[in-house]
């Protein structure tokens, strides 16, 4: 079995992170570009490669319809969902598609899950490169307030990228078992979890017990559309304001000048978290260049309503834990955003106590992924987390309107049973509905599945069918049905309305799995060839020398034979191969390469006093 | 669509799980208690590489305890439960319809609630009308205490009944109370957020 790694599949970076088997300590993985963020960004190449990470993201500027980045959006949303995202961010839904939503990048499209799946396995690759081993397994963060469906894209993406998915952890409770690791704290914990793209607000409870830490989550709120990128669109659709009044222009805000402009704001935005006033030079199209003095102040005027829309979840969620914003014993700040200083200080006026910013607000959700990945592949350990569904469950009855059966901030796995059975002789099918959310009606709702239960022709109200709820510790939810009267288990397969089906899911696998194993292949081979090249061009350096001349003939033969034999296979593709003949020459050259070394350490000495050396 | 009809179906018996008596008063601390070490022991975090079986049955196994435990800790949803595992809960109508002794007050709540909406629709002066319902708001508020403290003395007998090994008949007698307060309480409830609502919308 492989490896197992923690992700946090952020809005606008993800990272991968694992717990050090020497220290016991969660750390995350450096990229190829030297940090621990992976830009959440995705671009096609004209001839069909992916890119994912910061190339992708240098090509937001200049291959803007080939690039997309906040994907996460709009995760296990439906075509209807997404009017408002379109507005603002450059999505191309492909026209034909129906439930699913498809992003046109170039002339391919791809589901939400898919471009994820990329990102995942971007991730994936960069810790295989740091184990040396291969990562078959992964806990997964989300947003908190994720519903079914959006958890359930989150898992097809894993799925889709090769990663069996052990948990879900939503992302404000993986950031208080990193704090609660690193911190040691107890008692009562608000963690507020502002990012690029997500809100998340927890209230948890830390409890010590004999057989080890428990994190109780008490209760949790939210709002999946709210974030960082929220205050971006602000200042762009601000400074483009400015740049029509002061120059006449007007740009797409989708266009390649678009992207450069939210680049420079938003590096603005971070410069202002350390001073006070910052200057935009934004060169126009015209030739000119558009100036802006911008303040703390202005910036934080324009946080004020997306701080402002963060109060209402604090609020509900302290109302469902019945406590009080003073009863907080630690206040956890979470995602990017929250390194704003306004925002801070809101949080600390609000909680009336100073927030915990200790650990990188950018890494704190995937050191705890990697935590709780570590537990689960141990099985037993001396710390527990115990979740809660942060949304109502309930089914639609007479009317339109919605009978709840799991009410939100129940623990988790939860479940409920139904008794149904037909209004009318002979009905041979019962419809059922499945809804999530707080609202009264129906149609207020986010619709999660509907189905129809099979029942053996009989008069009105003699079957008794029991339908079992159940959502798992992942709040991913699973349904089944039993004929009371015959016993016998329905099994029901309910897929989220907006999300893909089993058979589009086994068909993008297929498809991805040839890739991935071609992609894997294919790097194989360039590695190898690579390796063969530089051992090549040593090899005949070496020979080449004078030093060569102290080889035993038989040695010399050897070494032209393996050197014939590398050169010929690095014409095929077979990289085992390759690798076998790199290691017979190795072998075949061991002799001169000691020669050569010690004729480089006498040149080196001639000429230098012993003392020197 | 067809309109699912409904009608109850139970797991296993919730007080079972926590190895309590079918008694109404439960020490909360001992109940938290007795979940968190419970959690321990059937959460599916301890079984993820344990055989399919045994990860069925933790999954089943521990919503059952979080079920058990959501529902016991509330003292209303306490009482619901047990009359439901007895057989004794009789939402009926009587959900939709006003108790008589406060038809009146009822009433004139309604009224005044129209007459708040109508008058914000032709934007007039909403002061006087809003601390009207705020008046009635702390009035029904009261009843809700009142139906509360009924509650838990009717829940009081219950214990009793219990302990006593009371006859059926009599036992039947304080489940059929228990009832009436849950549908009174229901009511009022539904009352007291609809005037919130009115009043914040106002």
């Amino acid at each position: 079995m492989g490896r197992i790694v923690g992700i946090d599949l952020g809005t606008t970076n993800s990272l991968v992170a694992y717990v050090d088997s020497q220290t016991g300590r969660p750390r995350c993985i450096i990229g190829p570009y030297g940090s621990t963020l992976c830009p959440s960004v995705v671009s096609l190449d004209p001839d069909g490669n992916v890119i994912v990470g910061e190339p992708a993201r240098k090509r937001l500027l200049t291959q803007p319809e080939r690039t997309i980045y906040s994907v996460k959006r709009l995760m296990g949303r439906g075509v209807a969902d997404i009017q408002d995202e379109v507005k603002l961010f450059p999505f191309r839904v492909d026209a034909a598609s129906k439930n699913v939503i498809r992003v046109q990048l170039g002339d391919k499209s791809f589901t939400a899950p898919e471009i994820s799946s990329f990102i995942l396995r971007e991730l994936k690759n960069w810790a295989e490169a740091h184990f040396g081993e291969s990562v078959d397994r992964a806990v997964i963060t989300v947003p908190a307030y994720f519903n079914d469906a959006q958890r359930q894209a989150t898992k097809d993406a894993g799925k889709l990228a090769g990663l069996d998915v052990l948990r879900l952890v939503n992302e404000p409770t993986a950031a208080s078992l990193a704090y609660g690791l690193h911190e040691k704290q107890r008692g009562l914990v608000a963690v507020y979890d502002l990012g690029g793209g997500t809100f998340d607000i927890s209230i948890l409870k830390l409890i010590a017990t004999s057989e080890g830490d428990i994190y109780q989550v008490l209760s949790t709120n939210g709002d999946t559309h709210l974030g960082g990128d929220d205050i971006d669109n602000l200042l762009q659709a601000f400074i483009h304001e400015q740049i029509l009044q002061s120059d006449e222009i007007d740009f797409s805000p989708h266009g390649e000048i678009a992207q450069e402009l939210r680049k420079e704001l938003i590096s603005l935005k971070h410069g202002l978290s350390e001073k006070e006033s910052a200057k935009l030079r934004f060169p126009l199209p015209n030739g000119k260049t558009f100036e802006f003095e911008f303040t703390r102040g202005m910036l934080d005027a324009m946080i004020r309503p997306v701080m402002e829309r963060t109060m209402t979840p604090v609020k509900r969620a302290l109302a469902d834990a019945q406590l009080k914003p003073e009863q907080m014993d630690e206040v956890v700040l979470v995602g990017g955003t929250t390194r704003t200083p306004f925002i801070r200080r809101t949080v600390q006026e609000f909680f009336g106590r100073a927030p915990h910013t200790e650990l990188n607000p950018d890494e704190v959700v995937a050191l705890g992924a990697s935590v709780q990945a570590n537990i689960l592949e141990r099985g037993v350990s001396n710390m527990l987390l115990l979740d809660v569904t942060p949304l109502s469950l309930g089914i639609e009855t007479y009317g339109g309107a919605i009978g709840k059966i799991i009410p939100r901030n129940s623990p988790i796995p939860a479940s409920a049973q139904e008794m149904y059975t037909t209004g009318v002789d002979n009905q041979t099918g019962i419809d059922i509905h499945v809804l999530q959310g707080e609202r009264e009606l129906a149609k207020d709702c986010r619709s999660l599945a509907r189905f129809t239960l099979k029942v053996p022709p009989a008069p009105a109200g003699l079957p008794r069918i029991e339908v079992k709820f159940l959502i798992d510790a992942n709040g991913i939810l699973q349904v089944g049905a039993k004929d009371v009267r015959t016993g016998e288990q329905q099994q029901i397969e309910v897929r989220p309305s907006y999300g893909l089906d089993d058979a589009e899911i086994e068909r993008i696998l297929e498809e991805s799995i040839e890739y991935a194993e071609q992609d894997f292949a294919e790097r194989q081979v360039i590695e190898a060839r690579t390796e063969a090249e530089s051992i090549l061009v040593a090899t005949s350096k070496a020979l080449a020398g004078d030093q060569s001349n102290a080889l035993p003939a038989g040695d010399r033969a050897k070494i032209d034979a393996a050197v014939a034999a590398l050169k010929e296979s690095v014409t095929g593709s077979d990289y085992k191969l390759i690798r076998k003949r790199i290691d017979e020459l190795n072998h075949a050259t061991q002799d001169l390469a000691e020669i050569v070394m010690n004729s480089a350490i006498s040149s080196a000495l001639k000429g230098k006093s012993v003392g020197e050396v | 669509m067809t309109a699912p009809a409904k009608t109850s179906a139970l797991p296993a018996d919730y007080f079972c799980v926590f190895g309590l008596p079918r008694k109404l008063w439960i020490e909360m601390n001992a109940l938290e208690q007795k979940f968190l070490q419970l959690s321990w022991k059937l959460h599916p975090d301890n079984f993820v590489n344990a055989s399919e079986e045994e990860r069925e049955l933790s999954l089943k196994r521990s919503s059952e305890l979080n079920d058990a435990y959501r529902t016991l800790k509330d003292p209303v949803a306490r009482v619901e439960y047990l009359l439901a595992i007895e057989g004794e809960r009789k939402e009926g109508e009587k959900k939709q319809q006003a108790p008589p002794e406060l038809l009146e007050e009822v009433f004139e709540l309604n009224e005044s609630m129209d007459e708040l909406r109508e008058a914000k629709a032709a934007g007039l002066e909403l002061d006087g009308m809003k601390e009207r319902l705020h008046a009635a708001e702390t009035n029904f508020g009261q009843k809700l205490a009142e139906v509360d403290a009924d509650m838990r003395q009717t829940a009081k007998d219950w214990d009793n009944a219990v302990d006593a090994g009371a006859e059926e008949a009599s036992r039947k007698q304080i489940m059929a109370r228990l009832n009436d307060h849950l549908n009174r309480r229901s009511y009022i409830r539904n009352l007291v957020l609809n005037v919130a609502k009115e009043l914040e919308e106002a």
